[in-house]
């Protein structure tokens, strides 16, 4: 069990420079330059990804379509590793490849193995170019109740409330010591790691294992919660203010005898 | 342990005579008697120096002048490091107080026209040291090598490209090639631990011989005569007959003043440390990823917002040059005995008026 863990926390860490990898610099390839020129649907796609999460973290169209960014003339040729629009079936093994720890969750899942049979896919949640990131928001009635009753999803996300906001609430704790320049490095890959193994397990679509893993989540993040330091003390530096002002009022009590 | 004490204290006494140092010039030392807390800047600035000088040193024993090295030694500085933080805290704070008080210090020479004859050089040495404080103070500035120092360099130090033929030769001397980088950090830490330290505590040195010598002038505040007396005949050490000694009754005064400094420093650093360390300053510089609204110091936004003020940069930095000339020099433009600043009117008013121009210039530049 322990082990696995490890192994999902550090393939979580892998993903980030598999990200920066893929990331090429969207103000300079090509996709971009040529399609947002184009009219109409052609250009929409460039219009969706400006606003999404995979353009916020500089993951361009080369990162899901292949080609070559930079290249002009062949950006689109096959050879230079483009392959057009993913066909439904090969989403999730394509998204799988940076966000490695949900796919053999999905797989498993109901979700997964209606893959084929008019199942829903990543995209189908999250977008394909407008993509979001994984929130509790993304469960909704509007949503699940395209292919199915809401109840069920109702009490995973009832499960994940209290995690949801604890990881919340240590994400604002460490721009706060960030900001007072307290070392917050190894807070923020921890919780890296337990946002990705959190969102990781909802795609298991099982309220039992979802319930059981929140709850070690909940306590990691208990004990994350009372790292990083408290900055330097409030008290000290009443005291060291309330000292100086006594002092200056004893010497000008010793000066106002003298004189 | 007083008796042990004592024995030590007549040891050196009567190998030094250090009883008639503290009796004849120390209590025998006396000041105006309408002396006012204004003349104990100078020990406040004084108490500043030693502080910078102390924590500096402590600083040094851990970072490590290298771009790719001084961020992440700044960091363990203030994270690992037992009282690390506030030792950074200290020097970081303490070089933005240095310059407010030897400003306070300077506005308080101006107005009780302390800076007259013969006291010219007194004045001259000051602002000198004032110009020496911005210098340690920009040249320290890079070293945490993050965002915000990074950027405000670059800034500051572009500003002297608009100096006519020398300006790109001075800022490539200074940046050690074309941008800020690994040479400017070398070059900035040597100026900033080694070269400005030692000019500046010369300086003070002579600063304080200089007043030794003439003697402290006499404020022009509750007097009926507040004429400047000196002859200029011959020298003459401005004496106090039945003036306030120096000690215990003045040292007071310094140690008051001191105190209240301490409150107000301590009180920034415990409670307001983001006015002088904002949190782009724990973002590691970038000299790819320019920053918005990146601006110098408080202390040269007047100088930044001057230089955009005009249409070309030469006519800026020939207006602050003359500006700063004159201020240089003022001693020896305005010879006018009279000291008191209501019975000069034209000064004062043109003083306060270039005082809050500094400043309203100041903050143009910070909300621009």
């Amino acid at each position: 069990m322990r082990g696995w863990r490890i192994i999902l926390m550090l393939l979580a860490l892998g993903v980030m420079p598999a990200i920066e990898a893929r990331a090429a610099a969207p103000q300079v390839i090509v996709c971009i330059q040529c399609h947002a020129a184009l009219q109409g649907r052609l250009s929409l796609p460039v219009r969706l990804w400006q606003n999404s999460i995979h353009s916020e973290h500089g993951i361009a169209c080369n990162a899901c379509h292949g080609g070559d960014p930079m290249n002009s003339v062949n950006s689109m040729n096959p050879a230079n590793g483009f392959r057009g629009v993913p066909p439904p079936t090969s989403v999730p093994a394509l998204c799988g490849g940076c966000h490695m720890g949900i796919t053999a969750y999905y797989t498993n899942s109901a979700h997964g193995r209606t893959l084929g049979q008019g199942g829903p896919t990543c995209v189908t949640c999250h977008g394909s170019h407008d993509i979001v990131s994984a929130s509790l928001s993304l469960i909704n009635k509007k949503n699940c109740s395209v292919c199915h009753t809401f109840d069920k999803a109702l009490m995973i996300r009832k499960a994940m409330v209290k995690t949801d906001g604890m990881l919340k609430a240590i994400e604002k704790k460490i721009t706060v010591l960030r900001s007072q320049g307290i070392e917050t490095d190894p807070l923020e890959k921890k919780l890296f790691s337990l946002r990705n193994r959190f969102h990781a397990m909802f795609h298991s679509l099982d309220v039992t294992l979802i319930r059981k893993e929140s709850a070690h989540i909940q306590a990691e993040i208990e004990k994350s919660n009372g790292a990083g330091g408290a900055g330097t003390g409030h008290l000290v530096g009443v005291l060291a203010v309330g000292w100086a002002l006594l002092a200056a009022l004893l010497f000008s009590l010793i000066k106002k005898n003298i004189d | 342990m007083m008796q042990f004490l004592k024995n030590i204290y007549n040891w050196i006494d009567v190998r030094l005579g250090t009883h008639e140092i503290i009796t004849e010039k120390r209590t025998g030392y006396l000041l105006p008697r309408n002396i006012n807390a204004w003349y104990s800047l100078g020990s406040v600035l004084l108490v500043i120096f030693a502080l910078q000088v102390i924590t500096g040193l402590l600083l040094m024993l851990y970072y490590v002048p290298d771009i790719d090295k001084a961020f992440d030694s700044v960091s363990f500085i203030m994270t690992e490091i037992p009282l690390g933080r506030l030792v950074r805290l200290f020097h970081a704070v303490g070089s933005s107080m240095m310059l407010l008080i030897l400003l306070l210090h300077m506005f308080s020479i101006l107005f009780m026209g302390s800076y007259k004859s013969p006291r010219e050089l007194h004045w001259l040495t000051g602002f000198v040291l004032l110009l020496l404080a911005m210098g340690i103070s920009l040249t320290g500035y890079l070293l945490p090598w993050n965002q915000l120092s990074f950027w405000a360099t670059t800034v500051a130090t572009d500003c002297v490209t608009s100096i006519p033929f020398l300006g790109d030769r001075i800022v490539e001397l200074l940046r050690g090639g074309k941008q800020v980088g690994s040479h400017t950090i070398g070059r900035f830490y040597t100026l900033h631990v080694g070269l400005l330290p030692a000019v500046i505590a010369v300086l003070i040195g002579i600063h304080l011989f200089l007043i030794q010598r003439t003697g402290v002038s006499t404020p022009p505040f509750g007097l009926e005569d507040s004429k400047n007396q000196w002859k200029g005949e011959t020298f003459e050490y401005e004496e106090h007959p039945g003036g306030v000694p120096f000690f215990p009754n003045f040292f007071l005064q310094d140690m008051i003043s001191i105190s209240l400094y301490l409150a107000c420093f301590m009180l920034f650093v415990f409670f307001f440390p983001d006015m002088f360390i904002p949190s782009i300053s724990y973002v590691p510089a970038n000299p790819l990823v320019t920053p918005s609204h990146i601006k110098p110091e408080w202390y040269f936004l007047a100088n930044y917002q001057t230089l955009k003020l005009f249409p070309s940069e030469i006519i800026g930095l020939t207006v602050q040059a003359v500006a700063m000339a004159f201020l240089a020099f003022l001693p020896f433009i305005d010879r006018g005995a009279e000291k008191h600043p209501l019975k000069r009117p034209l000064f004062t008013v043109s003083a306060l008026g270039g005082i809050l121009l500094w400043i309203g210039m100041t903050l143009w530049g910070y909300y621009s």
